[in-house]
Order: structure tokens, then sequence, then C-alpha cells
């Protein structure tokens, strides 16, 4: 119960959240509270499988690569520091925020802008 | 000092949390740094990151979604009284 409690709080922070960033008003009443159920839902009757680290490792390395393909050397560099960086501050989750990060990856190749 | 111990890790989590913002950035994740740790702590309490993915995806779709709805609304004409 307590967990259910946790994750309705962390979500209705999260709708407050995206709303800020895209300047939207922070939902209020049923419309709040219908986003919320929807993401609940999501959230807690999904069939996805557990991440595998050795396959975030691939992605991430991947991206590295395509990235000095295409010529993006700096951003390549950029990204290992980071990745780099990282190493010694890794804990158990991090396979998993990680593997959040590359779903929400958004044609960085062509898109991601070192300015920003 | 248990205290000590505790501003390390703290301190340590901030670093993380920092690092994995620059990381989303480059990804091109559109994450701000709270949405990002709001992310982090809910996969921390055992939320699947690609069911959490999928969430956000959905919610920014509502978001622009309400944009959209407000915007067309401000730019209707008002209606016409005889």
């Amino acid at each position: 119960m307590a967990y259910l409690a946790d994750l309705a709080a962390l979500t209705d922070q999260l709708i407050a959240a995206i709303a800020s960033s895209e300047s939207v008003p922070k939902p209020r009443g049923t419309r709040l509270e219908a986003r919320r159920e929807s993401a609940l839902r999501t959230l807690r009757y999904h069939t996805f499988g557990r991440t595998n680290q050795f396959e975030v490792e691939d992605h991430l390395n991947g991206y590295e690569e395509r990235f000095r393909v295409i010529g993006r050397d700096v951003l390549a560099d950029e990204f290992r520091s980071r990745l780099d960086a990282l190493e010694p501050l890794r804990n158990k989750w991090s396979p998993e925020v990680l593997h959040f990060i590359l779903e929400l990856a958004d044609q960085p190749a062509q898109k991601s802008d070192l300015a920003d | 000092m248990p205290s000590d111990e505790r501003s390390e890790k703290q301190a340590a989590a901030q670093q993380a949390v920092d690092i994995l913002h620059e990381i989303s950035t480059i990804l091109n994740c559109h994450l701000d740094r709270r949405s990002l740790s709001i992310c982090i702590s809910m996969i921390e309490n055992g939320v699947n990151p690609e069911a959490l993915a999928t969430a956000v995806k959905e919610l920014r779709g509502e978001v622009q979604q309400t944009q959209i709805e407000a915007t067309s609304s401000a730019n209707a004409p008002a209606p016409r009284r005889r």
C-alpha cells in the first residue's frame, strides 16, 4: 500500500514537471486524476522484460560509434567522457536508469546539439 | 561520522544525477533535471524503465494535446451575438 502511495505521489510530481517544462498549466481535478490513472496503469500493468545490463552497454557503445561514423567526434568524446565519469558513481540501479534514458533517446546523431 | 558519510553519499548521488542529465541531453531525450530526478526515484522504487519511458511519452502526448486545445480555443473567433 505504501508502495502504491509513493508511486502515485511520484507520478503526480512527474506530471507537474512535464507540464511545467512544456509551459502548460498543471492539471487539476478530474484531468489530473485521469492522467495519473493512465500513467499508473502503464507503470503497473506492463509486459516489458527486465533490463539486460550488457545490452544497455552495447547500446551506449553503439551510439558512441555512430557519432564517430558520421563525423561527430566531439559529441562522441563528450558522450564517452560522461560515461567514464559515471563509472565510479554507478549503483545497482544505473543499468535501469541508462535503459530508461536510451528508451527516450530521440535521433541524437542527427539532432543533438552540444550547445544544449 | 555518520552525518559526514550521509552528506558524502548525497553529494555522490547529486553528481550521478548531473552526469545522467548530461548523458540524456547528449541523447536528446528532452528531459529536464527535475523530471529526470523524479524518474530516477521511480526506478529506485522498482518501476520498470521501459514502462516508465512509455508513460513519459504518453504524458508528453497528452500535454501537447492540451497545448493544441488551449491554442485553438484562444484563436477561435468569439461567438457573435445578435
